[in-house]
């Protein structure tokens, strides 16, 4: 299970929006519970270098990455998660981000995926990668009440 | 020698046993990317080719450059330099390589 405020996803959310028709990516940041859940406290916009076909393609520019890590890296967070969006796609994890997120084997984090509609959000759904079986499956994505640290 | 600090990216913690960073001594990336092998069992396989080249979706970066903007693993580092090992984040809403097979079957008819 990943929990968003709902205030941090909706600043996602706008993020997503105001990329339409092209993709988004950014960086989910929190902290994991004694049941491995995923509790976001910040997300951290990041640029999309694949600008020949942003409109179905991300690729997380590794200084934006960098700098993040550099951020956060005396704690007491950390990076859980990506986020990216879907353009005119629904929310599922495609065969290019199941091929991509195995390679670098992302089993720790949460992938959430927004689908943006005509240019507004039409939902989101989390994802967790199962290395042995090479597939993502759904997790629950709720949002919390709490208000949270946004950029 | 020169002590090295190594930033460990969350995916590849479960190879350190969770640490986030390392200590390691080391005169150039490789040497050092190869002695993080040497103490982590399939650090190497994760992060290179053949032990010869980084992974086309890893990036190293010391400090604040990406090694293949220096001399790749032979990048010399000095004494309190930063390695961080970053994989490339990538993905889109369509396959790249898979494609349906469509088979058409033409059957004339004779009436």
């Amino acid at each position: 299970m990943i929990k968003i405020p709902a205030s941090l996803l909706r600043q996602i959310y706008q993020h997503t929006e105001q990329s339409y028709p092209y993709e988004c990516c950014g960086l989910l940041i929190g902290s994991t519970d004694q049941n491995q859940n995923h509790i976001v406290h910040a997300f951290r916009q990041c640029r999309n270098l694949n600008t020949e076909r942003a409109r179905d393609r991300y690729f997380m520019d590794p200084v934006d990455y960098l700098r993040v890590t550099r951020e956060f890296e005396n704690g007491p967070w950390d990076i859980i998660g990506v986020y990216h969006s879907h353009p005119d796609h629904p929310s599922r994890a495609s065969q290019t981000d199941t091929d991509r997120a195995i390679e670098i084997m992302a089993t720790a984090w949460s992938y959430v995926i927004v689908s943006v509609q005509n240019g507004t959000v039409a939902g989101a759904q989390s994802w967790v990668l199962n290395e042995s079986e090479r597939k993502f499956y759904e997790e629950p994505l709720v949002t919390v009440p709490e208000e949270g640290e946004s950029k | 020698m020169s002590i090295i600090t190594v930033k460990i990216p969350t995916p590849l913690r479960p190879l350190t046993a969770g640490q986030s960073e390392v200590k390691i001594e080391g005169a150039t990336v490789g040497e050092v990317l190869q002695k993080m092998d040497s103490q982590f069992k399939g650090f190497g396989d994760r992060v290179l080719d053949d032990g010869k080249t980084v992974k086309r979706f890893i990036n190293v970066f010391v400090n604040e450059d990406n090694i293949r903007d220096k001399k790749e693993l032979d990048t010399e580092l000095k004494n309190g330099d930063t390695i961080s090992i970053l994989p490339s984040i990538a993905g889109g809403k369509l396959a790249t390589k898979r494609h349906k097979n469509f088979f058409v079957i033409f059957v004339p008819f004779c009436g």
